[in-house]
């Protein structure tokens, strides 16, 4: 007995001395860096990036760093949304936060977790003017604008240009009509009828369909003016689900569903398109410095993604990376030279934009001579510039807005929705209560 | 004279007699509190308190990023009338509950009966059914999503080869909630090993009084075996009532797997959860999700408040009926 | 005449062959389930064993056996993700919480099953409802509790001690088994030691402590274990803060950025299982006892 109770009273104490020693030598290890440099300010920035685009991040902090010595940049990667708003709850936020879309944007700016950074914008004396419209739209709600864009994502058409010889299809498809076509003669099964390869799959969830980047091509919008929501009365999204389900019922959802599961993970070098598995393929701009990493000898072509309209032709979704300050912050101040640097340096951007391959965020820059010339990425250049694109809504309750008409869709395109048209109103009131109950109204 | 004397010695004795135990009494209640205070301590401010916090916050809206907003009833209106998701987490949780339990209970006494009847080998037996108890439930729920791919994994892959087209288990959802449930009776060890000690316990003279009386063996199964382990039973049940009505882990896991996200920074988590189609969506995490993803704390507390209510009556009514088939104190 | 009954001695004689062959079929059909259902719960191990020694490219495919064997995929684990990191915050999560656990508990069901005072069947009740009660329902409010609470600029949000700290005030499960424990030990022993003039603590450390020492094994095994495979609560506090990530957390997180390579996974996943399952042959005995008890005096 007493045998076991000395063992179990080393162990403790051997396990209270470990995790003491980790606080004590984290916190040591933070003063011995302010006392080396002695005014040198740490500023941590947390952005979503890893892996290689992280060291391309890092590239571009550690000339900002050489380039300031009175500050040192700390960059913490793999950050997602959640993250960010737990940390901003619990108070323990960094001094720069990064978040890979725009879909929260409404929860930030609402409930002032990053600050409103007008004021900073006046005295800086920078016009936003120099973000595109798009851009703009997604870094502000209820007149805050609380986060600057930083690089910006745009969608297209990947398609593999072998396979297109192989069945003998010319040019990527312009129209949804065409695009069926298309899928349908590069479609190959197996003799016992599962799916070998699958010339487009339009399935929600599968790799980066999301409704938001679908419905842009069909014309359909969100809200009206008040801020209602309008998918019921919008012919763009019965017109969108309807196509998108018969395409996928021409494939057997059950098929479809098995041949998803056996595909290679997204971002992984056995990513399904890359792989040869899918032909066709709707995809961000990224995916070009993906494939120049991965699979370099891939024949392969971009194109805007394919309209209902012809006169959408060659717009797209766009959307992208957002950076901003947390409230309670420290250093406010150098935070806001750093964003500034960012997001406006024609240097800065470009050579996160050739490194990344992401869509640099400011009209001027898009023109900078530092960019590498790409003939893939050209079609995003294009469709970011097109005035027609479009992005997601912002609203108050965040990505649950987008998240419940994928919930949606994902059920229609099952079969589990049996009328269309009312199952929309049904969805357009759940979504006006779930933003009236975000604000904290009455349903 | 000394009548008096003894009576005034008798009323001091029994003055000091009552001081001294009250005294007695005193330091018995100071040692009470003494062993008691961690506990006491601990009820109030990781039990008490919070509950008593669930049900205020459940009446105001709570992001924590901004104080707390009074707005009444609110959130439970939303909650019964609003939320299309709230009753399929209720059935969901519900639905577990009615499967799983009965299943466990009847599968571990099953293979408790085996093994009490076995001769040979029962070492090697018992520790084969109770290690995968031992796994923790994420590594657990992980090897099952893996295992039962169903273009890839080997349980479809074998059932192909035997002819016959496999189901598309986790990715389909009548088959997603029926497969938790597979992953559920792999780790019943614990129940089993429970079960095989109370059977093993059932005394012989019963057995073999029954058996003069000419009662078969189902007969001595039905009037012998069962109401003696009945206490057993009951605590199963209500474990595993208690289990499913806190079902977190194995549901979160698998559908986060399933969905197949790569666990990058466009964190689309919310979607995954419950995934395919709110099929594997359970009370828990629903609460899970509206408390620490859409940052609704005050939403969450009035499904917490809700989730307290069922809990008590579903105990409450599992308790009450136990008398009536629960026969304690069976002479040993 | 009076007929007395004398009981004829109980002559076991060989039973008839039918019914031994009886008992034999009943015996094989016993052992053929047995069988059956042992093969059914040592398959995942199987496939998950066979699935870590695969190459990336095999485990996305359907092929059954390793072709060849990659055994350094469980060398690879090591450096895809901070395994070592992940068992050293889950160990110090474990054994503080369950050293807490046994602290805290055991005075508290001493009072609870043999000192006699008011209220002890009402704090006993309390003790069981807490038992019952699903976590979540108390999870938001702590949460909340737990983010405002920054004693010298300490931020409990980010680590496991919001996880390990309610442990050492007591356990509602641990409190109740050894109530249940200690009810059965014998007022006689304890009269003893009173007699001798030990004062009701130390009553309780040397006498009492003695006795309910295959309970305290199984209060001590049940919360290393439980704590061990804890995943919601590190999930909660920790999920946002990698460094502090338990090995449930860390598992299910196992995607070495951007990538789900499934062998390793598989090969992370026995990893991860493989200290409880060492313990458990090494501690067999206080298992299979612990859990009986738990059964049994429930």
């Amino acid at each position: 007995m007493k045998r076991v109770a000395g063992a179990v009273a080393l162990l403790a104490a051997l396990v209270l001395a470990l995790t003491t020693a980790g606080v004590a030598g984290g916190a040591r290890s933070g003063g011995q860096a302010t006392g080396q440099r002695a005014a040198a300010t740490q500023l941590t920035v947390w952005v979503g990036w890893s892996a290689r685009e992280l060291g391309v991040f890092n590239k571009v902090a550690a000339e900002y760093d050489k380039a300031h010595p009175d500050v040192t940049v700390k960059v913490v990667g793999s950050i997602n949304d959640q993250k960010i708003v737990a940390a901003i709850r619990a108070g323990t936020a960094p001094d720069v936060v990064s978040s890979f879309n725009s879909y929260n944007v409404g929860v930030y700016c609402g409930t002032g977790g990053w600050i409103d950074l007008t004021s900073y914008l006046e005295q800086s004396k920078i016009s936003v003017s120099q973000f595109p419209p798009a851009t703009q739209y997604y870094t502000q709600y209820g007149g805050k604008r609380c986060a600057l864009p930083l690089l910006a994502d745009t969608y297209g058409l990947y398609y593999n240009k072998a396979l297109f010889a192989k069945a003998g299809i010319a040019s990527p498809p312009k129209t949804i009509a065409e695009l069926t076509a298309d899928a349908k003669k590069l479609t190959v099964r197996n003799p016992d009828g599962s799916l070998k390869v699958v010339g487009f799959d339009p399935f929600i969830g599968f790799y980066e369909n999301v409704p938001e980047r679908w419905v842009t091509a069909f014309g359909g919008k969100w809200n009206d003016a008040q801020g209602h929501a309008i998918l019921a009365s919008q012919p763009g999204w019965t017109k969108w689900l309807t196509w998108m389900k018969s395409l996928i019922d021409w494939y057997g959802y059950n098929n479809l569903v098995r041949f998803q599961a056996g595909l290679g993970d997204e971002f992984s070098a056995s990513n399904a398109f890359e792989a040869g598995k899918v032909a066709m393929n709707l995809d961000g701009e990224w995916r070009v410095a993906f494939i120049q990493a991965e699979h370099p000898t891939l024949d392969y072509g971009t194109a805007p993604m394919p309209t209902n309209d012809p006169s959408l032709y060659g717009s797209g979704y766009i959307n992208g990376t957002i950076i901003g300050i947390p409230k309670n912050g420290k250093h406010t101040a150098q935070a806001w030279d750093l964003v500034k640097y960012l997001t406006t340096n024609d240097h800065a951007l470009a050579e996160l934009s050739n490194g990344l391959r992401n869509v640099p965020s400011t009209t001027a820059s898009t023109h900078s001579k530092e960019l590498t010339p790409d003939a893939h990425f050209a079609t995003f250049l294009k469709v970011f510039a097109n005035p027609k694109s479009s992005t997601s809504p912002i609203m108050a309750s965040g990505v649950s807005y987008t998240n419940a008409v994928q919930s949606f869709v994902t059920k229609w395109q099952a079969g589990s929705v049996k009328n269309l048209a009312s199952a929309l109103k049904t969805l357009d009131s759940q979504l006006d209560a779930q933003v009236k109950q975000a604000g904290g109204g009455v349903p | 004279m000394q009548v008096a004397q003894e009576a005034a010695s008798a009323a001091v004795g029994s003055g000091e007699r009552r001081r001294a135990r009250r005294r007695g009494a005193w330091r018995r209640r100071r040692l009470v509190l003494l062993l008691m205070s961690p506990w006491l301590v601990g009820f109030s401010v990781f039990f008490g308190y919070p509950l008593v916090m669930s049900a205020y916050l459940s009446l105001n809206h709570y992001d924590l990023l901004s104080p707390p907003r009074w707005v009444g009833l609110a959130n439970y209106r939303y909650l019964f009338t609003v939320d299309p998701q709230t009753w399929t987490a209720v059935k969901n949780t519900l639905w577990l509950i009615a499967v799983m339990v009965p299943l466990q209970v009847l599968f571990a006494f099953g293979i408790a009966l085996l093994l009490a009847r076995a001769r040979a080998g029962v070492g090697v037996f018992r520790t084969i059914f109770y290690l995968p108890a031992l796994a923790p439930p994420v590594a657990a729920t992980l090897g099952f999503v893996y295992i039962l791919n169903p273009a890839t994994g080997p349980v479809n892959t074998i059932l192909s080869h035997l002819g016959i087209q496999g189901p598309l288990w986790f990715q389909d959802p009548a088959w997603s909630k029926p497969s938790l449930v597979a992953l559920g009776l792999w780790g019943i060890g614990n129940t089993m090993i429970i079960f095989l000690a109370a059977v093993l316990d059932v005394p012989r003279q019963l057995y073999e009084s029954a058996e003069i009386d000419g009662a078969g063996p189902l007969q001595r199964l039905r009037w012998v075996t069962l109401p003696t382990i009945s206490p057993v039973i009951l605590f199963a049940v209500i474990l595993g009532v208690i289990q499913g009505l806190q079902y977190f882990t194995q549901a979160y896991v698998a559908a986060g797997v399933a969905a197949g996200q790569a666990s990058q920074a466009a964190d689309v988590t919310a979607v995954s959860l419950g995934y395919p189609q709110d099929s594997t969506l359970f009370y828990p995490v629903l609460l899970y999700q509206h408390g620490f993803t859409d940052f609704q704390m005050g939403y969450a507390s009035a499904m917490a408040v809700l989730l307290l209510a069922v809990s008590f009556a579903v105990t409450l009514v599992i308790v009450v009926n136990s008398r009536r088939w629960v026969h304690v104190g069976v002479a040993r | 005449m009076a007929a007395v009954e004398v009981a004829a001695p109980l002559v076991r004689r060989r039973p008839p062959a039918r019914v031994r062959r009886q008992r034999l079929l009943i015996a094989v059909a016993n052992h053929s389930l047995l069988i059956a259902a042992a093969i059914a719960f040592v398959a995942p191990f199987i496939f998950i064993t066979l699935t870590a020694l695969m190459t990336n490219d095999q485990a996305l495919s359907s092929h059954l056996w390793p072709h060849p064997f990659a055994w350094h995929n469980f060398i690879s684990v090591f450096t895809k993700a901070p395994l070592w990191r992940w068992t050293l915050n889950t160990l110090e999560y474990s054994v503080l919480a369950t050293i807490g656990v046994v602290l805290s508990s055991v005075p508290v069901a001493y009072a609870l099953a043999r000192l006699r005072w008011r209220g002890r069947q009402v704090a006993f009740m309390v003790v069981l409802v807490a038992l019952m009660l699903p976590p979540q329902v108390t999870v938001v409010p702590l949460y909340v509790m737990w983010a405002k609470f920054h004693p010298f600029g300490f931020n409990f949000i980010g680590t496991l001690w919001p996880v390990i700290i309610p442990n050492w005030f007591g356990d509602a499960f641990s409190i109740f088994l050894l109530r249940q424990f200690f009810l059965t030990i014998p007022e006689e022993y304890m009269d003893a030691a009173r007699v001798d003039g030990c004062g009701e603590l130390r009553i309780l450390m040397t006498v009492v402590v003695r006795l309910v020492k295959p309970a305290i094994a199984a209060v001590a095994l049940f919360s290393f274990l439980y704590t061990f495979n804890d995943f919601f609560l590190p999930l909660l506090y920790t999920g946002e803060s990698a460094h502090h990530w338990v090995l449930s957390i860390g598992l299910s997180e196992f995607r070495s950025l951007h990538q789900v390579q499934w062998n390793l996974t598989m090969a992370a996943t026995l990893l991860v299982m493989a200290p409880v399952i060492v313990l458990f042959f090494l501690a067999q005995r206080a298992f299979v006892e612990g859990v009986t008890l738990t059964g049994v005096k429930g």
